[in-house]
């Protein structure tokens, strides 16, 4: 118990205090420092201001500050700005992104992936949390959840450099398979869509896995027991019964794991190649080179940003609604 | 657990079957690249004729190196100090109160961790000039400070929902005014999610790619380092920082996990 801890030291403290009191009692009846709590806690308007002063600060220059500094250069024509030139305001970016297919098609290829990937990760990752919720004693599930963490605890670069070796033309996985005697030459399967895929899928899974085994062990027993004894097989049991009253696990999950899907820049480059191109490439692209070409990356970031967001909120809403139906 | 395991046992073999192969899924690629720092040659790939200690051994007398793992651990526990402090901060705000633009408020608190990757660095990277911090260490420092706050503010006001309000009650009528009720009640109880969420953002930091690149100078920090020699090429050395960082990392993990699970038992 952390308060009798506490109470504890306490204790020890007044042993040795000769007055009887402890340090914070003799704190707070100090003069200045018993004025200064007076002044701060005078109403609870003002004792809240200044809980709240900093915080607020911190986020609106922290948190917001940043992403609307962004969309801010995105509209500039020049960033940063040279001495004794003038900054115009203009939407030039983003008429750049449209105007050539070598800016929109990363940008589609980037939202179509995330998507497939996020629907992968659902598909492999479901049965596994339905396993550790439902099959698995209380006493071990903690146990076989830990065992799934720690790959996850391992850095981005890391367990991306691991595919790279597990897929390679001298990889394990040819290894194996030319072992078994399926093939005779070593499959490419490094720089394609699949080792990016298999990479992403590796990266993100727990981010689906988490909030897919907290809905499903909120989930009584009882209702797939009685489904069972009402004659449901599996199929239906998992369709009429676990699968609509996990969309809130689902819905979250998958909006996880597609904000964080698009966003990877490191794993693209290193596992996918020319044909892959995503559009966090792009963006990257304008920062590596001379500083004019900020605000179109800013631009770019920004309309990335967008239509990730507008995604989500559109997948959130049609699951919300699917829910509702569904209770009906 | 089911009561009545008899009704479910099909799927139960069937389903223990998807979750083994998903941890060979997520295990078998870290082993096979832990192996493969052993191998004695320069190109990585199977099968391994002989074997060598000497890429382990390299790791520990390359001094570029040893100086970037202390550059990457100095940056986590400086961000991690600040987004602990400041994340407690908000947390103890935004729990058990209402206020007007109380939810806005929280939704600003969590933008940074759904920001995707690539726009989360390029905003700092943008922000950082305007405020004119250089690249380099304070850059990153502070870009993950701020990434990893929202990640505090959950974990802390979860622990923190669970506080009996009779304590704080207790602890005011004795005399105690809110700053001292809050040092000597609040963070007391706090300390276990205090110290789980500084695990996770040690850990964070410490694995963090995209924003170290966009917001480092010359000096990279380890995930920058192990980008940049593999671009130019895979090597067993590679492998071997690799796993020098990831039995860190997991050692630290494993050890929090027991560690946090124990104080909330304990509390």
């Amino acid at each position: 118990m952390t308060y009798d801890a506490s109470s504890q030291r306490g204790k020890r403290a007044e042993t040795h205090d000769t007055s009887g009191r402890t340090f914070w009692g003799r704190l707070v009846e100090w003069g200045p420092y018993h004025t200064l709590m007076r002044l701060a806690t005078a109403s609870p308007r003002r004792q809240f201001l200044i809980l709240a002063a900093f915080p607020v600060l911190w986020v609106l220059t922290q948190h917001l500050g940043p992403m609307l500094q962004m969309v801010r250069v995105s509209l500039t024509d020049a960033y940063p700005v040279a001495p004794g030139v003038e900054q115009h305001f203009t939407l030039d970016s983003y008429a750049r992104f449209f105007g050539d297919s070598i800016f929109w098609m990363p940008f589609f290829r980037t939202l179509a992936f995330a998507g497939v990937f996020t629907f992968c990760t659902l598909i492999i990752t479901y049965p596994v949390a339905y396993f550790l919720a439902r099959h698995v004693s209380r006493k071990n599930q903690m146990l076989f959840l830990l065992l799934l963490l720690i790959p996850f605890w391992v850095g981005e670069i890391v367990r991306t450099y691991a595919i790279m070796i597990l897929l390679g033309n001298t990889g394990a996985v040819n290894l194996v398979l030319k072992w078994l005697g399926l093939i005779d030459r070593p499959i490419p399967f490094m720089y394609t869509s699949f080792s990016m895929g298999v990479g992403i899928v590796y990266l993100t899974a727990l981010y689906m896995l988490l909030p897919l085994y907290s809905a499903l062990e909120k989930l009584p027993q009882s209702m797939n027991e009685a489904a069972a004894d009402l004659g449901a097989g599996a199929w239906t049991r998992f369709r009429r019964v676990s699968l609509p009253l996990t969309i809130e696990g689902i819905s979250s999950g998958c909006t996880l794991v597609f904000l964080i899907s698009t966003g990877f820049y490191a794993t693209p480059v290193l596992l996918g190649g020319p044909s892959t191109t995503v559009f966090a490439e792009t963006i990257a692209g304008f920062f590596h080179v001379a500083g004019d070409e900020w605000p179109t990356g800013a631009a770019f970031a920004t309309i990335m940003f967008m239509a990730a967001l507008i995604i989500t909120a559109t997948f959130q809403k049609a699951m919300n609604a699917l829910r509702k139906g569904e209770q009906k | 657990m089911n009561d009545r395991p008899e009704l479910f046992r099909g799927n139960r073999i069937f389903l223990s079957c998807i979750y083994w192969a998903f941890v060979l899924y997520v295990f078998v690629p870290l082993i096979l690249m832990i192996i493969m720092g052993f191998k004695d040659s320069k190109f990585i790939g199977f099968p391994i004729r002989s074997w060598t200690l000497d890429w382990y051994t390299g790791v520990f007398a390359d001094a570029e190196v040893l100086s970037t793992f202390g550059y990457s651990i100095a940056i986590a526990v400086l961000s991690t100090l600040i987004s602990v402090m400041v994340g407690t901060w908000i947390a103890v705000l935004l729990e058990g109160r209402k206020f007007i633009g109380r939810s806005v408020m929280f939704g600003m608190t969590v933008l940074p961790a759904l920001v995707p990757g690539i726009i989360s660095a390029i905003a700092f990277r943008i922000y950082a000039r305007y405020l004119g911090i250089e690249p380099g260490m304070g850059a990153i420092v502070w870009a993950h400070a701020v990434h990893n706050v929202p990640f505090v503010v959950l974990v802390v006001m979860a622990r923190l929902s669970t506080l009996p309000k009779s304590q704080i009650e207790a602890a005011r009528d004795l005399g105690a005014d809110p700053l001292v009720t809050f040092i000597r009640i609040t963070l007391p109880y706090l300390v276990p999610a205090i110290l789980g969420a500084s695990i996770f953002c040690l850990l964070l930091s410490f694995d963090d790619f995209v924003r170290s690149f966009f917001l480092g100078g010359y000096e990279p920090t380890l995930p920058v380092l192990i980008f940049a020699k593999l671009r130019s090429g895979m090597s067993p050395e590679i492998n071997a920082i690799a796993t020098v960082a990831l039995i860190l990392t997991a050692a630290i993990g494993i050890w929090a996990e027991r560690f946090t699970r124990r104080m909330n038992k304990e509390s």
